[in-house]
């Protein structure tokens, strides 16, 4: 079994590619362009998924102007408590 | 390579392009620190990220196609000709990967493509996907604190693996139609990446408005000051440090001149460090620009900004900015007064467009990048009228008119208006600005809770534990 077309070093001076299964380059590019593509639209949706978290959490708490507060409050107390 | 003084120039070359890399990194260090400095605390690791992963993204594209439009759009295509055929270049080509150079599988490769390919495809790419995440990382810093990390990421990918490398190849290339045409000279990329990336950010900010709180409600502009000024200037270090290896990497480190297999003059040697256009040049002159220009622009702004930390240091990278279309040609002190206009410029035009237009960018990027790259190509187009644009023969010579019509292609056609057309896709989606509320308490405000939530457990526990020792 030998994935690739080198077996020694002694004709290196007429080696070309030397990575593992030459002639496979058409299909790792479009592996490579589809996993871009997905990554994108995977991104897209957990970015989705978060603001629609962060923006009910908001909601929950009364709203940005009582979150502030709230953050303005504890950082004020980590800094004495410091 | 059997042949040591032949191994020794290709495998310098190898190595300088290399090294140029390593030195443009820090240009992206000092991106990230640079805009984390200059946000506010409840967006930074949002902010961080934004920029960290504009380069996976802009690398695998560049990989994808950004290299092969570089060889293959020279012609524009079809302003003086058609696509041109770059096969070592595809993302498919055995070339675009571990090669030895020896005769190629792929029949669209010849011996003589694989021999001269083979050790300088992957480094010089690399140069090139370096200016990518440079004028991505530009753009990055004037769209903080308001921008969805989605959005941002797929205009990064426009103009780092697409227009940038566009108009790389029409004006930035031996052979680009520009360079052909209308005589453009930009050597050391005041348009090619300054202009462009400077043109992008402002067609991104027309669309995504201003951060909240940034506009009174007269219209006169607030100070977002640098959550940390300090940050900020260390990153503006660090930008210079990586420009030394962003200016050596626009030259060829050794060649023939004369003996190169495109420009063939019989009988004569003459071996030369060359710019992007293959005009011979020397990291002497260059040197001396850089450092001047550089000079140039820090004293300027300091004068003009009252010696404000943020505008001097964005003074600096103004003037060599303002400067970098010429500085292969100029005497250093051209490039210092032209560096100190470079500075002047961005500082003025940033705050008259401000008030004029409402426009938020947040660290002045089109200000440094846009505004001075775009006067650096005007001037040298004035500095170096007449000079050759090439030592091809039948090249446009250097001109006024042909380098205002190459920064009005750079800030304006592959800037200005592929982001303004992209972002209202976006924003007509939905997908351009984060949420109200979530920009009101900060991108990261679920982190930081999570951080509290965290450091509070811990605190508990090392409580619990105190109290069952006692």
């Amino acid at each position: 079994m030998a994935t690739g077309a080198v077996d020694n070093w002694l004709n290196i001076d007429t080696f070309g590619a030397i990575y593992p299964f030459v002639g496979s380059e058409g299909f790792l590019a479009f592996l490579g362009i589809a996993l871009w593509i997905v990554w994108h639209f995977w991104q897209i949706r957990k970015e989705n998924v978060e603001f629609n978290k962060d923006t009910e959490n908001i909601k929950r708490q009364g709203g940005p102007g009582k979150v502030l507060e709230d953050e303005s409050r504890r950082e004020i107390g980590d800094q004495v408590g410091q | 390579m059997d042949n040591e003084l032949t191994s020794l120039g290709i495998i310098f070359t190898e190595f300088y392009y290399w090294v140029t890399v390593v030195f443009m990194f820090l240009i992206h260090v000092g991106f990230c620190m640079y805009e984390v400095g200059a946000s506010r605390y409840k967006n930074h690791t949002h902010t961080l990220m934004k920029n960290t992963m504009l380069i996976p993204l802009v690398t695998v594209t560049f990989f994808f196609f950004g290299w092969w439009i570089y060889f293959a759009f020279v012609n524009g295509p079809w302003i003086i000709g058609p696509l041109v055929d770059a096969p070592w270049a595809t993302p498919w080509s055995e070339l675009m990967g571990t090669h030895m150079g020896g005769a190629p599988v792929q029949d669209t490769l010849s011996a003589d493509d694989t021999a001269y390919w083979a050790r300088i495809n992957g480094v010089f790419w690399a140069a090139f996907l370096l200016f990518s995440w440079t004028a991505a990382s530009i753009v990055s810093g004037a769209v903080i604190e308001r921008i969805r990390p989605s959005a941002f990421w797929i205009l990064a990918v426009v103009i780092g693996s697409f227009t940038w490398i566009i108009d790389a190849s029409w004006g930035w290339s031996w052979n680009g139609w520009m360079v052909q045409k209308l005589g453009y000279h930009d050597a050391y990329a005041s348009g090619v990446i300054h202009a462009i990336a400077g043109g992008f950010a402002l067609g991104v900010l027309l669309v995504l408005g201003p951060r909240i709180g940034k506009f009174r409600a007269d219209g006169t502009p607030r100070n977002i000051n640098p959550h940390n000024p300090w940050l900020v200037t260390i990153g503006l270090f660090l930008i210079y440090t990586g420009f030394w290896g962003f200016y050596v990497a626009c030259n060829i480190p050794v060649i023939d001149v004369y003996g190169s297999a495109m420009l063939d003059v019989e009988g004569k040697t003459f071996f030369s460090a060359t710019n992007i256009y293959l005009q011979p040049t020397t990291l002497s002159a260059i040197t001396f620009n850089f450092l001047m220009s550089l000079s140039g622009g820090l004293m300027v702004a300091y004068i003009v900004s009252d010696g404000d930390a943020f505008w001097t240091y964005s003074g600096g990278l103004a003037g060599v900015i303002g400067a970098s279309s010429g500085n292969d040609l100029y005497h250093p002190i051209q490039a210092m007064i032209i560096g100190g206009g470079g500075a002047f410029l961005a500082y003025k035009m940033h705050y008259w467009v401000e008030n004029r237009f409402k426009i938020d960018d947040a660290v002045g990027a089109v200000a440094v990048h846009g505004y001075a790259g775009f006067y650096g190509i005007v001037v040298a187009g004035f500095m170096l009228w007449g000079y050759p644009s090439s030592p091809f023969e039948g090249y446009a010579t250097i001109s006024p008119w042909g380098n205002f019509i190459g920064a009005l292609i750079m800030f304006f056609l592959l800037g200005f208006i592929p982001a303004w057309i992209v972002s209202k896709i976006l924003h007509g989606f939905g997908m351009l600005r984060i949420p109200r509320e979530i920009e009101l308490v900060g991108l990261d405000i679920n982190y930081e809770s999570a951080r509290a939530a965290d450091a509070e457990e811990v605190a508990q526990a090392i409580r619990e534990e105190a109290r069952s020792g006692a």
